[in-house]
């Protein structure tokens, strides 16, 4: 048993641990991808703080675990063994970097996407993913899922809509029934969606509205909203 | 245990601001008096005449009187329920009265409903109208005097003229007989009711529901006119198609209340209107959501089914073949040089979501999924502008969920920012919009999960409300904006130049919003409330 721990792991830094980091380790290294905030190890194993603490930059020394970022709770010191990659559920998944959104990457795969979509008029999700590969704009290609998300958000934003091809027209060429994506405003543009009746009058976008009554201290009379509408 | 009809007086989507607004609606119209006693029944639900007299504490004739001209205006519907009797005492009727919510609103609506005749008939059609519109109710006679009093040179008005008119509209369906002036309403049965299959069961009526079912004639009476040529003998122009028991009661009617063509008395028919305006509002929407091809389709379709429907809220269209739409598709003006494959394509536009259902190789609209998103729509723009794009993608994905999802995987759909997204939506649910519900999982070490969903029917009544409230406020700062004006407005044209005609100018522009703001909120209100 000795020796075979000797043979594989003979420079390991493992074995030069102490009884407390290898506890810590040990537990670290239990929770994967999961990683483990430092608060609770202090609860699961009943170490004191100054041990804790310690052991914990000793590790890290020993580039056996690291501090990765928890984008739920990003003041917490949050740590994992070095061989794993944190988890969606801490990272966020991959449009997220350093425990925010990548507002930047996913502006540029949007654009992208709309470029070919207005380009083909009408596209499949297959054509969509072949142009985006072609186009060699993005180091790494993006995964299926990737691709599937971003199509979704710009459809609950109304920039892209869903159709399901006839096989005729713009269709052509395209299964009967296959779903295809197509821009709402021509151009591509990011249109502003139709804004309703009561949306577009000062009562509707009011916070006082529950407030507001014929002769009340808010009221239509005096309002200001309506001031600022009915200015000539 | 004396009365036994069970009365319910909700009326489920009239909210409090809609009953403020019918209760303004009355009073702009026929003063503080009348809309007293109409903001009785609007708020108690059918009355007594000796009730409405301790609650309003008017006196019996003013009483009386206010109730003749709500009824003369289709505002109130009398009725009389069977009360048994004491111990040995005979069962007697008991009258009461009715606001009609939905009569009283549509009084802001005859423009509209004039703009609907207007593009199918002429102005003899349309001044005939008015004069309903103007009197709530006439009988042939007073049309003809009507338009005799507004008889040009040259162009006599003869009683069969004004009744050939009057057959117009009332084919049409625009026109109709009015409803029985006091309908019974039969005592329910204690016993539960029979058993139904799960399919079946349907929300109870509401007491105007009932009241105006039993008031209103059938469809061979109610859009008949009765031949004035009366020499003891009536001659009735009327559909031939009524059925047997159609004629039963077409029979019984003509022997009481509608004996002589006298008491014959006509009212303009809202449901018609309504119907148009819903078919309307769904063309449009078809048009800004797909195109002018799937309009014409759609518009074709509403054509050929239109006299199928008995409902105005029919949730779907009578189905047709494929070969029956192409035929109503090319009679159209946009649809005649449309193909046949060309109608095949905008149809399976129309498929996806189902606003056009086929089944068996026949198609039928889906009015329901027109008008829920086009419900959508409106919600989410308010939805928009009130929380922000974010909490737009949001609403959106929840209203088209339409089931509960966790915080997490909101965020993951919608890109919001993860620690963004519970404050949003607690913002949302706090204001009504969501339902939320925690899920405490005992194994795993997250153990808490918040799960959202869209809360329709409470929204929905609650945006109703709002738009009603603020129809209202449009109404408000109207006359008080006038108010201010009142002096500019004294002055004669002529004299209103230099910064008056400037005020003037003001004055109309301000005018001019406010109106047409109106009539698009009532458009609104129109798609929540009526169709
Ligand atoms: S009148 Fe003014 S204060 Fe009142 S609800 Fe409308 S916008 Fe708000």
């Amino acid at each position: 048993m000795s020796q075979k721990r000797k043979r594989s792991d003979a420079k390991s830094p493992v074995n030069s641990l102490t009884d407390h980091e290898r506890i810590l380790y040990n537990l670290i290294r239990s929770k994967q991808d999961m990683g483990i905030w430092s608060r609770d190890m202090k609860q699961e194993t009943n170490l004191p703080d100054t041990i804790v603490n310690k052991s914990l930059k000793s590790l890290q020394t020993k580039n056996l675990i690291k501090e990765v970022v928890n984008i739920h709770s990003k003041g917490r010191k949050h740590f994992m063994a070095a061989e794993f990659e944190p988890s969606k559920e801490l990272s966020g998944g991959a449009w997220y970097a350093d425990g925010k959104l990548d507002m930047d990457f996913i502006k540029i795969v949007r654009k992208q996407c709309v470029k070919h979509i207005v380009r083909l008029k009408v596209a499949t999700f297959e054509g969509i993913s072949d142009a985006l590969k072609r186009s060699g704009i993005f180091k790494e290609d993006l995964t299926k899922q990737q691709i599937e998300e971003i199509l979704r958000a710009m459809v609950l934003d109304k920039e892209i809509m869903e159709l399901k091809s006839n096989g005729s027209g713009v269709f052509n060429n395209i299964p009967v029934g296959k779903v295809c994506y197509k821009c709402v405003k021509e151009g591509g543009s990011v249109s502003e969606p139709r804004i309703g009746a009561f949306a577009s009058i000062p009562c509707g976008v009011c916070p006082q509205i529950s407030l507001c009554t014929p002769d009340g201290i808010i009221s239509p009379k005096t309002c200001v909203y309506y001031t600022k509408w009915l200015e000539f | 245990m004396r009365n036994k009809v069970v009365i319910k007086t909700q009326i489920s989507l009239v909210t409090q601001y809609g009953i403020e607004y019918a209760v303004h609606v009355i009073t702009d119209h026929f003063g503080n008096l009348i809309s007293k006693v109409c903001e009785c029944l609007l708020r108690r639900g059918p009355l007594t005449r000796s009730n409405l007299k301790r609650y309003t504490e008017l006196s019996d004739s003013q009483i009386k009187n206010c109730l003749l001209v709500l009824i003369q205006h289709n505002c109130v519907q009398a009725f009389a329920v069977e009360q048994t009797g004491g111990f040995g005492e005979a069962p007697r009727f008991v009258t009461q009265y009715l606001a009609l919510f939905n009569n009283i609103v549509h009084r802001m609506r005859f423009s509209k409903f004039m703009k609907i005749v207007s593009q199918e008939f002429d102005g003899e059609c349309l001044d005939l109208l008015e004069g309903l519109f103007e009197h709530g109710r006439l009988t042939l006679k007073q049309m003809f005097d009507r338009a005799k009093s507004a008889e040009k040179e040259g162009k006599p008005v003869t009683l069969d003229y004004v009744q050939e008119i009057l057959l117009k509209l009332v084919t049409a369906r625009y026109v109709e007989r009015c409803p029985a002036p006091e309908p019974v309403l039969a005592p329910k049965d204690e016993a539960p009711a029979k058993k139904r299959g799960p399919k079946e069961i349907e929300e109870p009526k509401t007491i105007e529901q009932e009241v105006l079912e039993a008031a209103v004639p059938v469809d061979g009476i109610r859009f008949s006119v009765l031949d004035p040529d009366v020499d003891g003998e009536k001659k009735d122009i009327k559909p031939s198609s009524m059925t047997a028991r159609e004629k039963r009661k077409y029979d019984a009617l003509e022997s009481d209340e509608f004996g002589t063509t006298a008491t014959v008395v006509y009212r303009a028919n809202f449901e018609e209107f309504v119907r148009c305006l819903r078919y309307k509002a769904c063309i449009d929407n078809v048009r800004a959501r797909l195109d002018d091809g799937a309009a014409t389709v759609l518009s074709a379709m509403l054509d050929a089914t239109r006299n199928e429907e008995t409902e105005v809220r029919a949730k779907r269209s009578a189905s047709l073949s494929l070969s029956s739409i192409y035929e109503e598709v090319i009679k159209t003006e946009a649809g005649r040089n449309m193909t046949l494959e060309h109608l095949r394509a905008s149809l399976t536009e129309l498929g996806t979501p189902p606003l056009v259902k086929v089944s068996d190789d026949s198609y039928s609209i889906e009015f329901e999924k027109i008008i829920e998103l086009a419900q959508l729509e409106e919600m989410e723009s308010i939805v928009l502008k009130r929380y922000g794009q974010d909490a737009y993608r949001i609403f959106r994905l929840l209203s088209r969920e339409g089931r509960l999802m966790e915080t997490e995987k909101i965020a993951d759909v919608t890109f919001v920012e993860k620690k963004e997204t519970p404050k949003i939506l607690y913002k949302l649910w706090k204001d009504d919009y969501l339902h939320m519900e925690k899920l405490v999982l005992a194994a795993a070490r997250q153990t808490q999960f918040m799960l959202w969903k869209v809360q329709k029917q409470n929204l929905w009544k609650h945006i109703l409300d709002e738009m009603f409230h603020a129809t209202l406020n449009l109404r408000q700062r109207l006359a008080y904006e006038l108010d201010q004006e009142k002096e500019l407005l004294k002055l004669p044209a002529d004299k209103r130049t230099g910064a008056l005609n400037n005020r003037n100018i003001r004055l109309n522009k301000i005018r001019k919003i406010l109106q047409s703001s109106q009539m698009k909120l009532d458009d609104s209100i129109m798609l929540f409330y009526d169709f």
